[in-house]
């Protein structure tokens, strides 16, 4: 009688539907987790049958010593910045133009969108024959417009190759941003809209004081998301770049990656990869605090 | 699909072995684990070895168990920290990976085996030499030699005026100063990956400091900063990189600059034996180029070697020695000419109707017996790591030479 009265308790049956995914959450995300953080305080290259503890040893190394994370560190929020400026804006201008009444327009959403299904190592490959310096598109159409001689070495010019390997990643995700933007304008009160333009508001009126702030939701999302993505840049850099030229364009979640699985130095990797862990929840967890906060105040 | 299906039946075998509590390996059989390799050829070839070695000596079974480069570096990895494992691992010849293993103890050493088998008088000595690298003894067995020289294109050496190879370093300055006068870029290479701008240094470090002290440097026994010619070096890089390499390179990697070359851009390029294949694939006419090795005057050929190596965990040890004394045979080896690389490792073997290019290899191979390897089969890994990054600061111009061996030697000594 007991045990039929617990089974028919909702909190236990909820438990017990969330018993695998929490196992499996368990087993394959937090334990993996929290082997690299004790990893991070090891010295293992894999072969050892110990790993050795050797205290922040590899925190020191990598803040201190190696040559290339402050690089990584500094490319990283860079590529942050530019992740939390460009896809968002040009994904809204996107959704916007895309959410008017055009020819074409459902055609035209699915080729905005049509690059964010493509794997990333594939949109690497084809951005580097167009980045080619001697026979790749853009060389081509900048002699043929009389530029030949000012052709930027793309992908091998340290002062450039970040900012190329950015517009191939813009190109292959404003999809998502736009897609997201694209539902969220769905949900726009079309009788608000309407009163803003009776009580005489233009069209930058109605975007500023009306489809903007019904928009507050979708941009928290995709601002989260860009930051979260652009933290774990790795396959297109892997692809366009593998972090040169000279380890200019390294990123730390590629650096980790460099690290653990190529220099077999899964200490390190650890550490790089605990730092990233750090960078992204100091930043992604405050700003989800305050739009929470802000979005129980708005109601 | 990565496995055919012996090794999926080897696999379905092994895991019901485990299953059962019992060892895999028995007292005939033994497990070659290598790469799956693009050269199909390569691939057959072996498992028809495996299986003519089987029909040879009945009752012994070999399993060849293929993966992805990656894959098979990490279940090296994981083997070496487990009792189970290959009888004969696929790795690369050096200090760098293949001795990590080696260092790491999954390799045992073959001393007694080369003189039972008599290895020695078989082998290419430059093949060979690879397996003396490490302390404890010789490990490991060639599985492929592969040397690296220069390729050069017959008409723009013609165009540029210029009669005969260069047989020293200046000559090669001279020869790269009448193409640069003609028009032509000396040389070409993709940056992007790092190794393929690197050979460039290592044969610089070879010439500059001669053999003996660039083994040291590559060793890490010298200090980059104590060794005039190690900063020389560095400085000749850059100046090969602003006057005589067919810029921009550091975007582009060794197949654009492959194509670049053949494309008549560019006038050499310093690649190895392998080459050679490559230029028939794309119908490029090899009476067009020619090879010399590049002119360091310490009279070592530059290249690498692959090895087969029998691991310290085998349980048949004997056995695998049997099959590697079988796999370098005469016989095998001259029946799989050409189908693992250009050429062989046993010295005995005969080649017919080849092509100029590769009989140039061939008087090559037989004219050095010692080898210097490629700077990343030489350094550890992380060291590599950092030689290519000063390597390709230096080519762009952003340090200036003396601080690329600063900042080398400043990594080596933060070593732990």
């Amino acid at each position: 009688m007991q045990i039929k009265r617990s089974m028919e308790d909702a909190r236990f049956q909820g438990w017990v539907l969330l018993g695998p995914a929490i196992l499996i959450y368990g087993v394959f995300a937090m334990y993996p987790l929290f082997d690299v953080v004790v990893m991070s305080f090891q010295k293992w290259n894999g072969l050892d049958p110990n790993r050795v503890f050797v205290g922040l040893d590899n925190y020191r190394f990598i803040f201190t010593s190696d040559p290339v994370f402050w690089v990584a560190f500094k490319n990283t929020v860079i590529w942050t910045i530019m992740c939390l400026i460009f896809p968002p804006l040009v994904g809204l201008l996107l959704a916007l133009g895309l959410n008017q009444n055009l020819f074409g327009r459902g055609v035209l959403r699915a080729t905005y969108y049509l690059p964010v299904i493509i794997a990333s190592i594939a949109v690497a490959t084809m951005w580097r024959w167009m980045y080619d310096p001697f026979f790749g598109l853009f060389s081509q159409l900048m002699t043929n417009m009389g530029f030949g001689m000012s052709i930027p070495d793309w992908l091998g010019d340290r002062n450039v190759a970040l900012y190329s390997v950015f517009i191939a990643h813009l190109w292959h995700s404003v999809g998502f941003s736009m897609v997201l933007f694209l539902a969220g304008l769905q949900g726009v009160s079309q009788t608000l809209i309407e009163a803003a333009r009776i009580d005489g508001a233009g069209r930058w009126g109605v975007f500023r004081y009306v489809t903007l702030p019904a928009l507050t939701s979708t941009i928290t999302i995709v601002l989260v998301l860009s930051v979260i993505n652009s933290l774990k840049a790795f396959d297109i850099v892997y692809g366009l770049t593998g972090g040169g030229p000279a380890q200019s364009t390294q990123m730390l979640a590629l650096w980790a990656f460099t690290q653990a699985m190529q220099i077999f130095d899964y200490g390190r990797g650890g550490a790089i990869s605990v730092v990233l862990l750090l960078i992204t929840v100091s930043i992604v967890v405050p700003y989800l605090r305050w739009t929470q906060r802000h979005e129980e105040a708005a109601r | 699909m990565t496995m055919n299906r012996t090794i999926l039946s080897a696999a379905i075998g092994a895991l019901l072995a485990s299953c059962a509590g019992i060892g895999l390996a028995s007292a005939q059989e033994i497990t070659v684990w290598t790469l799956n390799f693009s050269n199909k050829q390569a691939n057959e070839a072996m498992d028809k070895i495996a299986t003519d070695f089987q029909a040879a000596n009945p009752g012994a079974t070999v399993t060849v168990v293929r993966r992805g480069t990656d894959d098979h570096k990490t279940a090296l990895r994981v083997a070496a920290g487990s009792d189970k494992g290959p009888d004969i691992y696929f790795s690369w010849a050096g200090l760098g990976l293949g001795g990590e293993y080696v260092k790491a103890g999954l390799s045992a050493p073959l001393d007694k085996y080369y003189t039972e088998y008599k290895w020695s008088d078989r082998l290419v000595p430059a093949a060979a030499s690879f397996a003396d690298l490490y302390p404890g003894g010789k490990n490991g067995v060639p599985y492929t030699f592969k040397g690296e020289a220069v390729y050069y294109n017959k008409k723009a050496f013609e165009k540029a005026g210029i009669a005969e190879e260069p047989k020293t370093y200046d000559e090669l300055l001279a020869a790269a100063e009448k193409l640069k006068a003609a028009g032509i870029p000396a040389f070409t290479f993709g940056g992007k990956v790092n190794w393929h701008v690197m050979r460039l240094m290592d044969v610089i470090l070879e010439t500059k400091c001669g053999a003996e002290k660039h083994d040291k440097l590559m060793k890490m026994e010298l200090k980059w900063t104590d060794e005039a010619c190690a900063t020389e070096s560095f400085a000749e890089m850059e100046k090969w990189a602003k006057n005589y390499i067919l810029a921009p390179f550091m975007g582009i990697d060794q197949t654009q600059s492959f194509n670049l070359f053949i494309a008549g851009r560019a006038a050499m390029m310093l690649e190895g034996d392998w080459l050679v294949g490559t230029l028939t694939t794309n119908n490029a006419n090899l009476d067009d180029y020619a090879i010399f090795p590049f002119p360091t005057g310490t009279n070592r050929l530059y290249g690498f070697a692959e090895y087969l190596y029998v691991s310290s965990k085998s349980q048949n040890p004997d056995l695998a020695a049997k099959f590697l004394e079988y796999f370098t045979s005469d016989a095998v080896q001259q029946e799989t000419v050409g189908m693992f690389a250009t050429t062989s490792p046993n010295k005995n073997v005969k080649y017919e109707n080849l092509p100029a290019i590769s009989q140039e290899w061939l008087e090559v191979f037989k004219t050095y017996t010692e080898v210097y390897m490629n700077g990343d089969q030489a350094f550890p890994l992380d060291v590599t790591t950092e030689y290519f990054r000063v390597i390709n600061d230096v080519v762009a111009g952003n340090i200036p030479p003396a601080e690329a061996s600063k900042q080398l030697q400043t990594f080596i000594d933060g070593r732990s």
